[in-house]
């Protein structure tokens, strides 16, 4: 098991390494920043000048091995709009984004996963056909499409509901629904086709003619064995829920670091930018390393094969 | 009376009638081999015992009575009361019919509790028992692995510990030797015939091996698409076979005193599928003695020797095909 999680926590980091190193490409290699820094009209000993003070006249590998050594520091750059630390900027918005994403992976898990245990239990009844009505209208509708609905019918019609903002704690449904629509439709259809490909393996059958009754086979056995292939998805969707946080916070004027990634591009704050693109990068690897420990934990064939 | 009856059990899938008319009784201490081959009934019929068919198949006649109870005049609750207690049954896969992230001891332990109000410390002292009485070697080590560290051989004695921990009437076998090495099925059938033979335990053993059959059954049922051909006691069939479907199967198994060149006897044509199935005794189109009669009249089931019956228009002639065969 230590072993097994040794290697796992290795193959992150190098993950994260490959991410900061295609980050680092991309930013250096779209462009020139120094064109973006300078304002309009300067002339081209000014902009020489900035070039060399922020080091952009350095070889490209020498760039590459500084920036590492500022990541090194947690030294993420001076928002060249705002004249304050980017990291700070972007710190100050996580909260709203973590509670968002906790929101609707909340909305995801507890309506996703009962809806898919429903689906494959009570297969080809009016239930399933209900519950597979809904999953599919949450896996085809658009987050800006069902946010503008949401904030429709629960904010404008019935005036339920805050329409956008963070004021209070109750507007934070709608978002997180809207963001929780297609996570839960996945987790839906994952839960709904592990365990009727578990529920028809030869070990459920062989727990009923124990005397274990249908539900009983699926509590004690059939959810485990099916959790495996859905933390897989889970893992993904947690990495999706942030990215997707994008579009629904701009939607609902939530504060979230989505909102700040528009707000950012819109205004050529690359380092800004640079810091979102790596916290959501190292989120996906983080995950996905929380779903391979989860493996092992789950299935001793992992644990103990290793 | 005593024992697993079943009288006339009829099973239909999308209106195919796939199981026909089946009779048998095992008693305490005996062995009733249900033998034939793959689609012919065999293993339905055995979860129709457990009441566990699946959702396609149905029973549309007949009775099950265990011990004089007829198993289809109880509730779901009252059957599951009995399912792993009175009536127990282990698989072909041995390796599949554990749940893989389950220890052994708690799958063990499991079956026991469903039926006895115990601890949980009571139950794994119960399970390290029949690990022990099933010849499990290091039960103490087994029962916190997990069954991906054991052998085939090994989780079919796990699957027997499983189904007689409860110490039921009956245990149904479907195909418990098919899949596992020829040295271990050995093992494995002798460890059933000891449990029979200590406990009185009635076993239904579902095969397709006619040496598995002349190994430990006391009666068999041989089963052609869905019905009875012949049944009888093990020596009897053997010896003089009643119906021309048990000769020509009995003709094929290979023998050691035949010369190794001579080409194993087979049997023309497959089985007929069950929306094939005409008038008439179902093995006719492949059938040596068949005429005009077997094609139009389903042959009863009738006694040619004391307990030995079989469903053929021609039971005297069948003697023919086993001095042609030989």
């Amino acid at each position: 098991m230590l072993r097994y999680a040794a290697g796992r926590l290795v193959q992150a980091a190098i993950a994260v390494l490959g991410v900061l190193t295609i980050v680092f490409i991309v930013m250096r290699f779209s462009g020139d920043p120094t064109l973006l820094l300078v304002p309009e009209g300067s002339t081209q000993e000014a902009v020489d000048a900035l070039r060399k003070q922020l080091g952009f006249d350095r070889p490209v590998v020498i760039q590459y091995l500084d920036y590492l050594q500022s990541l090194g520091r947690f030294d993420f750059g001076i928002s060249v709009v705002q004249r304050i630390p980017a990291i700070d900027i972007v710190a100050s918005r996580v909260p709203y984004t973590v509670m968002l994403a906790l929101g609707a992976l909340a909305v995801a898990l507890f309506v996703g996963l009962p809806a898919g245990i429903a689906m494959a239990v009570w297969r080809g009844g009016w239930l399933e056909r209900c519950l597979s009505a809904l999953a599919l209208t949450g896996q085809s509708l658009p987050t800006f499409l069902s946010g503008m609905l949401l904030i429709i019918v629960f904010g404008v019609v019935l005036g339920w509901l805050p329409t956008s903002g963070a004021g209070d704690i109750r507007a934070l449904i709608l978002p997180s629904i809207a963001l929780g629509a297609l996570s839960m439709s996945t987790f839906a259809r994952m839960a709904r086709i592990a365990i009727i490909d578990e529920l028809g393996k030869d070990y459920v059958r062989a727990a009923r003619a124990r005397g274990l009754s249908k539900a009983g086979a699926v509590e004690r056995h059939v959810l485990r064995n099916a959790a495996i292939p859905v933390v897989t998805v889970a893992a993904l969707e947690i990495g999706n829920l942030l990215a997707g946080a994008v579009i629904v916070e701009t939607v609902f004027a939530w504060p979230g670091i989505g909102q700040l990634a528009i707000q950012s591009i819109q205004s050529r704050d690359f380092l800004v930018v640079q810091v979102i693109v790596l916290l959501i990068s190292i989120v996906y690897v983080l995950t996905s390393l929380l779903a391979d420990l989860v493996y092992a934990l789950l299935d001793p064939r992992i644990r103990l094969a290793s | 009376m005593a024992g697993l009856t079943v009288e006339d059990l009829s099973i239909d899938i999308a209106g195919a009638s796939v199981v026909d008319g089946v009779s048998f009784s095992v008693g305490g201490g005996e062995v009733m081999a249900l033998v034939g081959e793959s689609g012919c009934g065999k293993s339905l019929t055995a979860f129709a015992l457990l009441g566990l068919l699946p959702d396609a198949a149905e029973v549309t006649q007949g009775h099950i009575l265990l011990d004089g109870l007829d198993l289809a005049s109880l509730s779901e609750r009252e059957l599951r009361r009995l399912r792993g207690s009175k009536l127990s049954i282990i698989f072909q896969e041995p390796t599949a019919s554990l749940d893989p992230l389950a220890t052994i001891g708690s799958q063990i332990a499991e079956a026991y509790r469903l039926h006895h109000k115990v601890s949980r410390r009571e139950a794994l002292a119960k399970a390290r028992a029949m690990l022990v009485s099933v010849g499990i070697p290091d039960p103490d080590r087994r029962l916190t692995q997990y069954p991906f560290e054991l052998s085939g051989g090994m989780c079919q004695r796990v699957m027997i510990a499983i189904a007689l921990i409860c110490g039921p009437d009956i245990l149904i076998a479907d195909e418990p030797t098919t899949a596992l090495d020829v040295t271990i099925q050995a093992q494995i059938l002798d460890l059933m015939k000891q449990l029979v033979a200590e406990r009185g335990t009635g076993i239904v053993l579902i095969t397709h091996d006619m040496g598995v059959v002349a190994d430990i059954a006391d009666r068999v049922a041989v089963m052609y698409a869905g019905r009875i051909a012949e049944i009888g006691p093990v020596d009897d069939i053997f010896a003089q076979p009643s119906h021309p479907y048990t000769a020509l199967l009995l003709a094929s198994v290979p023998r050691l005193d035949v010369s190794p060149k001579e080409r194993l006897a087979t049997i023309d044509g497959s089985v007929p599928s069950p929306e094939r199935f005409g008038p008439g005794c179902r093995f006719n189109e492949r059938c040596p003695l068949a005429d005009g009669r077997c094609r139009i009249d389903t042959p009863p089931l009738l006694a040619h020797r004391p307990g030995h019956f079989s469903a053929c228009w021609h039971a005297d002639r069948v003697s023919e095909i086993a001095r042609a065969a030989a």
